[in-house]
C-alpha cells in the first residue's frame, strides 16, 4: 500500500485502522485493524513508501481487501497504537529479544525483528502453530539470519506441541540479562509466554488484541483486564514486565 | 457536536479535525467516582449500526476536571458534560461537583443509558421518575444549563419530553440507543458479555428521526437530535423535523472528522440555498 508519510510514521508493534468498503458510510461500518508488516522502500534510498499488511480472509472486510487490484484506494488511519518497547530504561539495553509469535500475530514481529537487527541484537524467533500451512512468511525471518525454533501441534513442522516449550528451554539454558520477550498470538500463547517470562524474571511484552471499534480510545470497545481489575482500552502493544 | 461517549474526552481527536470547527463536544459520561465499566466483549457491529454495552466506563470528575478539562479549556468550541449516576443522589453529586467547574457550557443527564443494572430509579420507565431527577439535578446547576438526554425505549417520548420540560430542563438530547441483542449461533452465546446492548449508527435514524419529530412537537424547549447522524443530509433530516442542533455519534469511530465535515456541510447547504441562518430550516418541515 502506497503511502510514504504512514510508512515514515510507523513503528514496530503498531497498526492502523482500514476501512473495507467503498464509501466511508458503507457497509461494514467500523474500521479493521491489522498490523503493519512490514514497511515498502525505495529502490536505492531506501526512504520509506509504502505499508505491507497481512491479511487473512476471515469476514466482509478482508475479504473486501483481499480483492483490492492496484492503483485502488483504501482509507486508512493510523498508525495506531503504542508501540514495542525496545529500550527497556532502567534495565540497559536489550541484548536478546526472543519472538514469540502464534499464527498470524507474526504480523507484528517483523518490523520489531528488522528493529532488533538494527540495533545489533539478535532476536530468536519462537513460532508456533497447529499446522505447518500456519507458519506463514518463515523466510523473511529466516532472511534476516534469525535463530529460528518452529513448533506445530500435528508435528508437520519442527517440534511438535506448543511454542512455549521450546520458549521455555531457550530462557532456562542461559544468562538472562538483556533478555526480553515480545509476543502476539493467540490470548493463551501470550499468557503462556508471560507467564514464563515472570517465571524467568525476563521482561515481557505482548500485543494484545480485542475486537475493536475505533482505536482511538472513544468507543472502549477494546478494554483489557489487567492487573488489579481494571480496564484499559487495549490498543495493542501493550507491555507487562 | 459530537455525542457523548463517542468522542472520548475530545481531546484524542484534536489531531484528526479542528475541534474549534464544530458546535459543541459532548464528553463520554462522567460519574463522581471512577467507574470501571462492563466485562469485554463490549461491542459488536450490526448492519449499518453497532451494539455497545460498556456500562460507563470513565475515570471519575475529579481526574476529568483536572487531566482532560484543561486541555480541552483551550478550544473555543462548548464542552458539554454528559453525566451517569446509579441513584439520584450520584447525579446530583457530580452535577454540583462540575456546576462550580470552569470551561464547561452545559451538563448533559443521561437518564437513558440501557447498560448498567443497578439503580434505584426507573428513569425511563416512568415519567415522573424523569422529572423527579431532572427537577432535583436542576436545582443544584445553579449556574449551567441542564440538558436531559432520553431513552428511545419508550411507547411514547412526548410524556417523557413534557416531564422534562416541566421539571426545568434547559435542553433535550432524543434519542440514546435502543435496546438490542446479536447471537453467536456456534456457540449459542450473546455477543455482548453484557448480553444486550445499546444499538446506535446509521440504523436508528429513521426512529431518532421520528423521536425528535414527536417531541418537537411536545416540547418548547429546544430539542437536539440525536441518533445516526453520518452526513449533512441525515443534519438537515433533524433539522428540518425541528431539531436545534444535532449530535454525531457512531460515525465518529470510524470516520473521526465526521462531525467537522457535517458543520461544514451545512455551511454550504445554506449558502446554496441561500438561507441566511441556519435556524430558519428547524421545524421547516412541510406536512
Amino acid at each position: 500500500m502506497n503511502s510514504p508519510e504512514q510508512a515514515r510514521l510507523v513503528q514496530p508493534g503498531q497498526f492502523v485502522m482500514l476501512k473495507c468498503a467503498a464509501g466511508i458510510n458503507d457497509n461494514p461500518l467500523l474500521r479493521r485493524p491489522f498490523s503493519v508488516f512490514d514497511v515498502d522502500r525505495t529502490p536505492g534510498a531506501g526512504r520509506p513508501r509504502g505499508l505491507v499488511l497481512l491479511v487473512k480472509e476471515v469476514g466482509a472486510g478482508s475479504r473486501m481487501l483481499a480483492a483490492l487490484k492496484p492503483g485502488q484506494e483504501v482509507d486508512v488511519l493510523g498508525p495506531q497504537g503504542r508501540p514495542f518497547d525496545l529500550v527497556p530504561g532502567t534495565q540497559g539495553g536489550v541484548s536478546a529479544a526472543c519472538l514469540v509469535a502464534g499464527g498470524v500475530g507474526i504480523a507484528a514481529l517483523y518490523l520489531l525483528a528488522q528493529r532488533l537487527v538494527q540495533h545489533g541484537v539478535t532476536p530468536v524467533l519462537f513460532y508456533g502453530g497447529r499446522t505447518a500451512a500456519d507458519l506463514v512468511l518463515r523466510e523473511y525471518f529466516e532472511r534476516l539470519g534469525l535463530e529460528t525454533h518452529y513448533t506445530t501441534e500435528d508435528a508437520s513442522l519442527g517440534e511438535a506441541g506448543l511454542v512455549t516449550c521450546p520458549l521455555d528451554r531457550f530462557l532456562k539454558s542461559r544468562i538472562r540479562t538483556g533478555v526480553r520477550v515480545y509476543a502476539c498470538g493467540p490470548w493463551a500463547m501470550m499468557k503462556a509466554a508471560h507467564d514464563l517470562s515472570v517465571k524467568h524474571r525476563v521482561p515481557c511484552e505482548v500485543s494484545l488484541e480485542a475486537r475493536m471499534g475505533c482505536s482511538l480510545g472513544a468507543c472502549m470497545g477494546c478494554v483489557v483486564r489487567h492487573l488489579a481489575w481494571r480496564w484499559t482500552s487495549a490498543r495493542s502493544g501493550f507491555g507487562t514486565r | 457536536m459530537t455525542a457523548s461517549g463517542t468522542f472520548a474526552y475530545g481531546v484524542e481527536f484534536a489531531h484528526l479535525m479542528d475541534l474549534d470547527a464544530i458546535g459543541g463536544i459532548v464528553v463520554k459520561g462522567i460519574s463522581m467516582k471512577p467507574i470501571k465499566g462492563n466485562p469485554p466483549p463490549r461491542i459488536w457491529e450490526t448492519s449499518s449500526g453497532m451494539l455497545n454495552a460498556i456500562g460507563w466506563q470513565n475515570i471519575g470528575a475529579v481526574d476529568f476536571v483536572t487531566a482532560k478539562l484543561p486541555a480541552l479549556r483551550k478550544y473555543r468550541t462548548n464542552i458539554v458534560v454528559n453525566i451517569v449516576g446509579f441513584e439520584l443522589d450520584d447525579y446530583l453529586e457530580v452535577a454540583r461537583f462540575l456546576n462550580d467547574c470552569p470551561g464547561i457550557a452545559a451538563l448533559e443527564l443521561n437518564i437513558s443509558c440501557p447498560n448498567v443494572k443497578k439503580g434505584g430509579f426507573h428513569f425511563n420507565k416512568d415519567p415522573r421518575d424523569a422529572h423527579t431527577v431532572t427537577a432535583k439535578t436542576k436545582k443544584v446547576c445553579t449556574r449551567l444549563p441542564l440538558w436531559v438526554k432520553l431513552s428511545p425505549n419508550v411507547t411514547d417520548i412526548s410524556e417523557f419530553a413534557r416531564a422534562c420540560e416541566e421539571a426545568g430542563a434547559d435542553a433535550l438530547s432524543v434519542i440514546n440507543t435502543l435496546v438490542g441483542m446479536a447471537i453467536d449461533v456456534e456457540k449459542r452465546r450473546p455477543r455482548l458479555n453484557y448480553v444486550t446492548g445499546g444499538l446506535s449508527g446509521p440504523a436508528i435514524k429513521p426512529i431518532a428521526l421520528r423521536m425528535v419529530w414527536q417531541a418537537c412537537r411536545a416540547v418548547k424547549i429546544p430539542v437536539i437530535g440525536v441518533g445516526g447522524i453520518a452526513t449533512t443530509e441525515d443534519a438537515l433530516e433533524f433539522l428540518i423535523a425541528g431539531a436545534r442542533a444535532v449530535q454525531v455519534g457512531t460515525a465518529n469511530f470510524y470516520n473521526p472528522a465526521a462531525s467537522q465535515q457535517i458543520a461544514l456541510g451545512l455551511a454550504d447547504y445554506c449558502r446554496r440555498r441561500k438561507i441566511g441562518d441556519i435556524n430558519e430550516i428547524t421545524g421547516s418541515l412541510r406536512t
